[in-house]
């Protein structure tokens, strides 16, 4: 079952008046729920701009009808639910209780602690209190923090900030964590170690998992690779280990 | 306290804005207590007066100016509206003029005790001893006002040298917040001997000490408009100007309302411009947070959190700044009261309206110099936050 499906997605930035950029030029989507899915192509291709549509920090380009790009009206869906055309408040409130994100460079606030940071997101999902020290606490432990709770992020390395933004993202046990190059500012073995942790919510929570990168390696970790070029799907991918006669389900009018 | 973190974080700069706050909240206290003691001097004078008709000598004012005589009091208690009326002697203190500044100079105030015949309304309390007797008359006596009493180091029982001459203290008034605090209050012969060393020879040997008056206090029949027996009292006695309730308060009360707008429009004045250095730095602490603000938004934080988060900050600022000044300015309204009060001049009343209103005023100002720069941040784009380097 698909828990995230995109149609149409288009996004065109502004530079100027008459300079504009097509990121996204009609980008077809389908993710399963509990799939965990990489996004790879060369930069610039519009990876984390799908990113940012399917985890709703952008609205995709509604249809104006006075540019060229204009198709069909774009569709999102999360869980059956349209979601392209949400309020801000109403798609802050997914972000903050059914997503979780991981950026390539950590992204922690650098005043709080570890523990703080998990806290956060804890605090804009509505949890509180004991409840919430208890998910953040078990969190960091999960993913091998447990004792660094008080620690400011300038006082851990880059392997370790990652995981704490990685405890953040999972704290609220949402249903899709999307990442944007986790791996990007790591060397290998820390890649491995966060690569894995992914794999293990993913296999034990059933979480679906979104992962943007570059790094053939963290792709061939994923149970599916969709390479974009060009602010284009070129190839969806198949799910290893999964029948071939399940691909038509997600398959959609050209 | 994770707020408070984050203040610490800007320290140079909050601890600027904090002091310019400081400043504008003490100035406001400073001025408003000031204001406050004027307010309080006017009003009790405005109570003192209301019921009542002061005559001085032509041209003065309040019972002091030129010479009366005491044989007033019968020609005037022969007028249609009047009650009662009775003599005083008033004088200042000491002719040294670097004593008079602001509100009201020390006064020696003579008259004979009861000579209202009940009819004073103005009450006052004794925080130590008792108040004058119509025995008093032809003994050295003395009631001692309340600021006046520190400024002279009078204790009951003790004497006190007014214009050269010793004075038995027989009672302290407490504090009335008006003229009495300022005042030494003796017999009307003992004041009439006073008064006379203070005229020329010349004058002084043609009058009669002991129907020597200043003013005269009259007090009109139960429901007679004053300014009636003070309309009396001009056509009827010559060289004596009368001086209503109401005419106090014009001459007093609008000169002092406009004093004490120029006053607290001085403190406003400071306080906006520590205002503005709130927005000032609110502005700033967003812009150098616009990543952590876009990490916020990413998570889950929703505008109106982000806004809360600014204002509270601001608000806070606002709050230190506010209790800070409060506490400078306190220290400095207790210093000028210690120190004026040597010199005879209470000039602040730092009261607990005046103190919460600056604190409150303060946190508002802090809040609504947030507004606009939380309404920024909350309007920022998560993503192009998060790209801000
Ligand atoms: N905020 C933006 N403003 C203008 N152009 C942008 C913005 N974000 C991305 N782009 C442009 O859109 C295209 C796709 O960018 P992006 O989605 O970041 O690609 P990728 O993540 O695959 O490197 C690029 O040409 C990039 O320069
Ligand atoms: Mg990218």
């Amino acid at each position: 079952m698909a828990i995230l499906e995109g149609r149409n997605l288009r996004k065109t930035y502004r530079l100027s008046r008459n300079n504009t950029v097509e990121a996204l030029k009609g980008v077809e989507i389908s993710i399963d729920k509990g799939e965990m899915v990489a996004i790879m192509g060369p930069s610039g291709s519009g990876k984390s701009t799908l990113m940012h549509i399917l985890g709703l920090l952008h609205a995709p380009d509604p249809v104006s009808g006075n540019s060229l790009s204009d198709g069909p009206a774009p569709e999102l869906r999360l869980a059956g639910e349209n979601v392209a055309a949400l309020s801000d408040n109403a798609r802050t409130r997914i972000r903050a209780r059914r997503m979780g994100f991981v950026f390539q460079d950590f992204n922690l606030v650098p005043t709080l602690t570890a523990l703080e940071n998990v806290l956060l997101a804890c605090d804009y999902a509505g949890i509180k209190g004991k409840v919430a020290k208890d998910a953040a606490v078990e969190a960091l432990g999960l993913v091998g923090l447990a004792d660094r709770g008080g620690h400011k992020p300038s006082e851990l390395s880059g392997g370790e900030q990652q995981r704490v933004a990685i405890a953040r993202a999972l704290v609220n046990k949402p249903e899709i964590i999307l990442a944007d190059e986790p791996t990007g500012n790591l060397d290998s073995d820390r890649s491995a170690e966060v690569l894995a942790l992914f794999r293990q919510f993913n296999r034990e929570h059933g979480q679906t998992i979104v992962l943007v990168t570059h790094d053939s390696e963290v792709g061939e970790a994923c149970d599916r690779v969709i390479k974009m070029r060009d602010g284009r799907i070129r190839d969806a991918g198949q799910r290893a280990g999964t029948p071939v006669m399940a691909i038509p389900a997600v398959a959609v009018p050209a | 306290m994770r707020l408070l973190r984050d203040l610490g974080r800007r320290k140079l700069r909050s601890t600027l804005t904090i002091t310019g706050i400081m400043i504008g909240i003490m100035a406001l206290v400073v001025f408003g207590s000031m204001a406050n003691k004027i307010d309080a001097l006017v009003k009790g004078g405005s109570e003192y007066y209301k019921d009542k008709v002061t005559v001085s000598a032509k041209g003065g004012t309040m019972g002091l100016g030129g010479v009366l005589s005491t044989r007033m009091v019968d020609q005037v208690e022969t007028l249609d509206g009047v009650d009662v009326a009775l003599a005083s002697t008033m004088m200042l203190l000491s002719d040294d003029a670097s004593t008079v500044s602001m509100g009201v100079p020390p006064m020696i105030v003579g008259s004979i005790a009861g000579s209202d015949k009940g009819r004073e309304t103005f009450k006052l309390n004794y925080s130590s001893g008792r108040a004058l007797t119509p025995q008093d008359e032809g003994s050295n006596v003395v009631v001692v006002g309340s600021d006046l009493s520190k400024q002279l180091k009078a204790k009951l029982g003790g004497t006190v040298t007014l214009r050269g001459v010793p004075f038995q203290v027989v009672g302290i008034l407490e504090p009335t917040l008006t003229a009495p605090d300022n005042e030494a209050m003796v017999p009307l012969a003992a004041a009439q001997q006073l008064f006379v060393k203070t005229l020329p020879n010349l004058v002084a040997d043609k009058l009669n000490v002991n129907e020597i008056a200043t003013g005269l206090v009259v007090y009109p029949k139960p429901g007679v408009d004053p300014q009636k027996v003070a309309d009396e009292i001009t056509a009827a006695v010559a060289g004596v100007t009368p001086m209503t309730g109401k005419d106090f308060d014009k001459q007093i009360g609008s000169a002092t309302s406009v004093l004490n707008a120029i006053l607290i429009g001085i403190g406003l004045i400071s306080l906006l411009v520590g205002g503005l250095s709130v927005v000032n730095t609110m502005a700033m602490s967003v812009a150098e947070r616009t990543r952590e603000i876009g990490i916020k938004r990413a998570i889950g934080a929703s505008r109106w959190r982000i806004r809360r988060e600014i204002v509270v900050e601001s608000s806070v600022i606002g709050l230190i700044g506010g209790l800070l000044g409060l506490a400078l300015g306190f220290f400095i309204t207790a210093m000028g009261n210690d120190a004026g009060r040597d010199a005879g001049t209470v000039l602040f009343d730092l009261t607990f309206g005046t103190a919460l209103s600056s604190v409150a005023f303060a946190t508002i100002l802090g809040a609504i110099a947030g507004f606009i720069p939380a309404w920024h941040a909350s309007r920022l784009d998560p993503v192009t936050a998060l790209r801000y380097e």
